[in-house]
Parts: C-alpha cells; structure tokens; sequence
C-alpha cells in the first residue's frame, strides 16, 4: 500500500506540536499553582532573613564607617 | 588369551567412541567459529614470510581491497569503501581534531567522535567490528540507548531551573522552537517524494528532524532507536550545529525582529524558592507520566538528576553526576558514535542530505522561537524580548548566551542571560517530549 509521505510528515507535525504546546501549557499552569501554594503554606525562613539582613549589612557598613574614621583620624594625628 | 583378546577390543571400542565424539566436538567447534580453526605452522622461507608480512600491511589493504572483507554490520562493502573511503574518512577525522581543537567546536564531544571515527577506519584491525572495542563500547551502551540516558541524568543534576520557574510562560517559547524538528520532518519526507536525491522512510526523517531539537543526547537517542543506521551522521550533525550556534543563530534573530523588540527591557525575575526547584522536577515527572510516559526514559533520568542536585542532601551523588558519571560517559559515548564513522556508513549520498536538513532544522527553530516571542507581545502583560526566544532551542547554556550577546550589541545596560535561560531549559523538556512523541508514533 502506497503512504502519502508528505501527508504522514503534516499529520505527524500537527500530533507532535500540539503535544508539545500541551505538555508545556501544563506545566506553566503546574508551575503557578506550585508556587502559589509553596508561598501561601511553605513561606520559608527567606521571609525572615530579608528583614533581617539589611540590619546586619547596617551594622556592618557603621563598624566599616567607624574603622575607616579612626584610620582617617590616626593618619591625622600622625 | 580370549579375556586378552575381549579387553584389546574394549579398549579399542572405548577409544574410537571417545575419539568420534572429540572429532564431532572439533566439527561442531569448527561450524560455529570457523575464524578459530588453527592452521597447523608451517615453515616459509624469510622471503616468503616478508612478502607475507606486506600483505598484511594497512597501504596493502588500502590499495588492495580484500575481497571477502565485511563491514562492522557484515554487510558486503564496495572497494571503494574499503580502500580510498577509509583514506577520506581519516582525513574527516583530522579535521574534526581541527575543528575541535582550533575552533573550539564542542571539543568534549568532537574529539571522541574524531577518533573513534579514525580507529572504526582502519584496515584489517576491525576495531568497530562485534569484537573490536569500539563495537563493544557501541553494544554496551549505544545500542541500547544507555549512554545518551546517562547523559541526560547529568545534564539535570546541571541544570537550573530557577529562571523558568520565575517566569513560567517563557515555557512557551522552548516549545515554539521545537518546530524546528516537525518542520524538518515535514522538509525530509517531501524531498523523498518529490525528488529522487534522497529515499528516507518515515522513521530515517524522524531521526534526522530532531537534530533541529538541538539536544545532543536527544538526536542520540532517537537515532539509535529509529534509524541506527544513521546515527554516525546525526550525532555529528548534530554536535557540528551545536558548537555553530553563536554564527547560526544571529542572522536569523537579527532578521527577524526591528530595534525596537531588540532594546525591550524585561523585569527583574523574582526570587524562587527552595522548596519550589525541589518540587519541580517531581511535577514535571508526574506531567510526563500522565500525558506522555514514552518520553518519561527522558524526562525521568533528567527529573532524577535535577532532583538529586536540588535535594541538597546528597552533594556526592549530584557531584558525581555533573562530573565524574557524564566524564566517562562522554567518553564512550563519543567512541561509540565514532564507531559508526565507518567509510561504507558515512561516504554515503545520504549524509550530505542530513547534514543539509539538519541546518534547515536548526534555523527553523531558531526562527519559530523568536516569531513566538512576537505573538506573545501580542497579547497584554510584561513585554518579552524576542531575542530570548531563539535560546528555546535546547543548546545549554551556549543558546542563552547567544541571546545575551546580542542583546548587548543593541543595549549594553540590557542582560538578558537569565530571562534566557527560561526558554532554554523548557527547550530541553520540549525537545524530550517531541522524542516521547515519536517514539509513541512508532511503538
């Protein structure tokens, strides 16, 4: 029996691209769900930390400011 | 004397039955393995041995074709293939050694092909023959498609999955670009309908498509499984395109989008969550299981890498993954693939037809990908710069950085590697599940 080649070729285009776009629509609505929920019941220690760091990075940038002062204030003393 | 007489004829009864069964056993021996019947030694003169010795040589076997020689397949080959073919093919190993090492053309993988191409060349050895190592390194673990699955485990346990999970619809574009494949498919089949150049069966175009999926151990393992015979071929094709995409693609996303599109700021991507990487490996497995288990030997080994590598607790194993596991398996992997470098397998009409396919296959998805980039715009919400598209075609990372340079031709200010890496991954889980629907066209 002859097959249409060219024919296949289309049917196997269309079969192939909608799975394709199907699979991958799927896990795009997967992925909102998961992260909506991962945010809502899971909000991670992330929350926490992010108050908390700029307040540490602060401590760190006034020892810095402190220290380059007193250096600033030792060589003039010099 | 007649007990005497009885004895003498036992014994010579017991030993003609013991010697009829040895010769039986020797027959038997000598139906099955011929090659291992010994020749008695006989003695020749220096002369004779000397003139012996040259016919055994390879520039002997080369001008002079044994006549009974098959090929590693034990299909007879032509002369041609078996003299100057194999002089050819030596010399395309030579060049891939070139292009690897000089180019920098994908050496990792180029320089097993190479020689494992040089080695399956080479007259009387038999290297890629059934036992031949190189034909034991394919039997191991390229005719059963264990290699390219190995493979994919490591390229998981190195893969980050956090800029797609930030902006999940660029998902989108690693499945636009899988055209590339179903166009090509479209492409070989009509060539073998309307013209007389090529004769691909269904399985042959199939194979040969999915080098426009841009995924090395993909097209590998397809290949092996549609049209083995074509393997040597696709794999370079393959590899060669992979290692042309920093010249291939830019005409293409240049051409295909105006100044405007290229200088289009994307929003920061928002930070992703632990728990979210660890989910999503699981996620996408159970999606492959319930709509398509066919790609699920790839998807899964993939799934299992990234999952070990996001787990956290087990740094040896996603460690070994990343490094030592795909070292080695790169390895045979490229030997294996060299060993179908043979000159009566790849000096054939069809290999200039693949190569030529496999290049359309790769534009086309390059293209589709940006055009889908452009009919997302189309619709409200954050705006996507079409140059991120072309990177849906699966090449990790070198796709994303390809977008990101052009990007930066237009807009220094403007980055786009991580809004890329988006649709690049999802390109590698597009190009699998195109495989997945190929397989289940043909199981």
């Amino acid at each position: 029996m002859e097959v249409n080649l060219v024919e296949e070729g289309f049917k196997f285009m269309v079969l192939g691209m909608s799975i394709v776009f199907l699979f991958l629509i799927l896990l795009i609505v997967a992925m909102n769900i998961m992260s909506k929920i991962v945010h809502r019941y899971f909000p991670e220690p992330q929350a926490a930390q992010t108050p908390s760091s700029p307040v540490q990075e602060g401590g760190d940038k006034l020892k810095k400011v402190a220290a380059i002062a007193a250096a600033i204030h030792h060589n003039k003393s010099k | 004397m007649k007990t005497l007489m009885i004895k003498l004829l036992l014994a010579l009864s017991l030993f003609g039955a013991v010697s009829a069964t040895a010769s039986e056993a020797h027959t038997v021996a000598a139906h099955s393995v011929p090659a291992v019947q010994e020749k008695a030694y006989e003695s020749h003169s220096v002369g004779h041995m000397l003139v012996n010795f040259a016919k055994s040589t390879g520039v002997y076997a080369i001008l002079n074709p044994d006549p009974n020689e098959l090929s590693s397949v034990g299909k007879p080959m032509n002369d041609f293939h078996k003299g100057w073919g194999r002089v050819i093919m030596i010399l395309i190993a030579f060049l891939l050694f070139y292009l690897a090492i000089a180019k920098g053309f994908e050496p990792l993988l180029l320089l097993p092909i190479g020689f494992g191409g040089l080695l399956a060349n080479i007259p009387v050895a038999n290297i890629a023959g059934a036992h031949g190592f190189l034909g034991v390194i394919y039997q191991m673990g390229l005719a059963n498609e264990f290699f390219p699955i190995v493979i994919f485990m490591g390229v998981g346990a190195m893969t980050d999955f956090g800029p797609l999970l930030s902006n999940p619809k660029t998902a989108l574009l690693g499945g636009a670009a899988q055209f590339g494949i179903f166009g090509t498919l479209v492409g070989a089949v009509a060539l073998t309908q309307y013209t007389d150049m090529v004769d691909f069966t269904l399985k042959q175009a199939s194979a040969i498509s999915i080098i426009g999926g841009a995924d090395g151990p993909t097209s590998i393992y397809i290949a092996t499984k549609l049209a083995p015979e074509l393997l040597g071929a696709i794999a370079v094709a393959s590899y060669s395109y992979m290692a042309l995409v920093p010249i291939i693609q830019p005409p293409i996303m240049k051409a295909l989008t105006n100044d405007k599109e290229r200088k289009i700021k994307m929003t920061t991507l928002r930070h992703v969550s632990r728990m979210e990487k660890l989910i999503f490996p699981v996620m996408v497995l159970v999606l492959a299981i319930l709509v398509l288990p066919d790609s699920t030997p790839l998807i899964g080994a993939f799934a299992f890498g990234n999952f070990l590598k996001e787990s956290g607790v087990v740094e040896r194993l996603s460690d070994t993954l990343q490094n030592a596991l795909i070292n080695i398996t790169t390895i045979f992997l490229g030997l294996g693939v060299g060993s179908k470098l043979a000159a009566d397998q790849f000096l054939v009409g069809d290999t200039l037809a693949i190569l030529a396919l496999g290049l359309i296959a790769f534009s086309v998805g390059t293209a589709a990908g940006v055009l889908m980039a452009k009919l997302m715009n189309l619709f409200p919400g954050h705006k996507i710069n079409p140059l991120i598209g072309s990177a849906g075609v699966s090449a990790v990372p070198m796709a994303a950085r390809v977008s990101n340079k052009v990007g930066m031709e237009y807009d220094r200010s403007n980055m786009l590697l991580m809004h890329a890496m988006g649709p690049n991954v999802a390109g590698v889980i597009g190009s699998a599940v195109a495989a997945g629907v190929m397989i289940s066209i043909f199981a």
